[in-house]
């Protein structure tokens, strides 16, 4: 599983798109985005991990980089989303950052 | 030549940018873009300002119209910053939009020496945000995408230490 991380509105779709030589069509149908979202009504963060990781590309906006949030539940939707990135980081093959459409490989390689 | 440098609030990111432009040979132009609303914004171009002071930069203040700033043809330019000048642009009665910045960089890389541009990595705070908030991040996301993608050199600047994203260190 390759694992894609960032900021939001970095360009990370089509940095995987270039870099795996994929069309936003076959990119839909491969990756799943935007998991940062399933993470606060999981019950078990581990196995929404596991569960995610049988997928070939994986992708979770960064959301940890401001003030912690006044509100509780978008506290609590933070941290579980968060962790969710360090299970998935942990399971991938390869885990990418991209910032400003550059991509930055953390973890592994990217497959040619 | 063409450098970005993005790093979040207080990284360290003015200082870099600074110091690989004193190492540039040549007139060295620094480009404001803030515009000094309120005793916050002044005490913020002061302590600028103390920075660098005897590095060698003449200052240039541009709030908008990045095409129509006065740079001396083959000057090295540090342009400090991007968030700034993409704001300006949006909110001020006389901004051009987006285009303009980007109207703006072509116009300074077809005219000065090396280009280096300072811009906020301010996109990882969470995605609820209000629409208006939104469409300032989806302008400035595109500017920094764009840039970074002409740009010989991206550093992301973290407590003072680049982490180069494209390029490298000056030789």
């Amino acid at each position: 599983m390759i694992f894609v991380t960032g900021p939001l509105l970095a360009g990370k779709q089509s940095c995987i798109c270039a870099a795996l030589g994929i069309s936003p069509d076959e990119f839909a149908r491969r990756a799943v985005r935007d998991v940062q979202e399933l993470a606060a009504a999981a019950p078990d963060l581990p196995a929404l991990a596991e569960a995610l990781s049988r997928r070939e590309i994986v992708i979770a906006t960064e959301v940890g980089g401001g003030l912690v949030p006044t509100d509780p539940a978008e506290r609590a939707a933070r941290e579980a989303a968060g962790r969710l990135s360090c299970l998935l980081a942990e399971r991938a093959d390869t885990v990418i950052r991209v910032c400003c459409g550059l991509p930055q490989v953390l973890k592994g390689h990217l497959p040619c | 030549m063409f450098t970005l440098v993005i790093g979040g609030a207080a990284s360290g990111k003015s200082e870099y940018a600074e110091s690989r432009v004193v190492r540039l040979p040549g007139r060295r132009i620094y480009l404001a873009t803030m515009r000094p609303w309120d005793q916050e914004c002044r005490a913020r171009i002061a302590r600028h300002r103390r920075l660098r002071q005897d590095k060698g930069f003449e200052t240039l203040e541009r709030y908008t119209d990045l095409a129509g700033a006065e740079v001396p043809a083959g000057a090295n330019v540090l342009l400090e910053c991007m968030s700034n000048l993409t704001a300006n642009e949006l909110y001020d009665p006389e901004g051009g939009g987006q285009e303009a910045v980007l109207r703006g960089v072509d116009a300074l890389l077809a005219r000065c020496g090396h280009l280096t541009v300072v811009t906020n990595e301010v996109f990882s705070g969470g995605t609820a945000c209000e629409e208006d908030t939104l469409r300032y991040l989806r302008a400035l996301a595109r500017i920094n995408r764009l840039l970074a993608a002409r740009a010989d050199t991206v550093a992301e600047v973290i407590c003072g230490l680049p982490n180069y994203l494209k390029g490298g260190p000056l030789p």
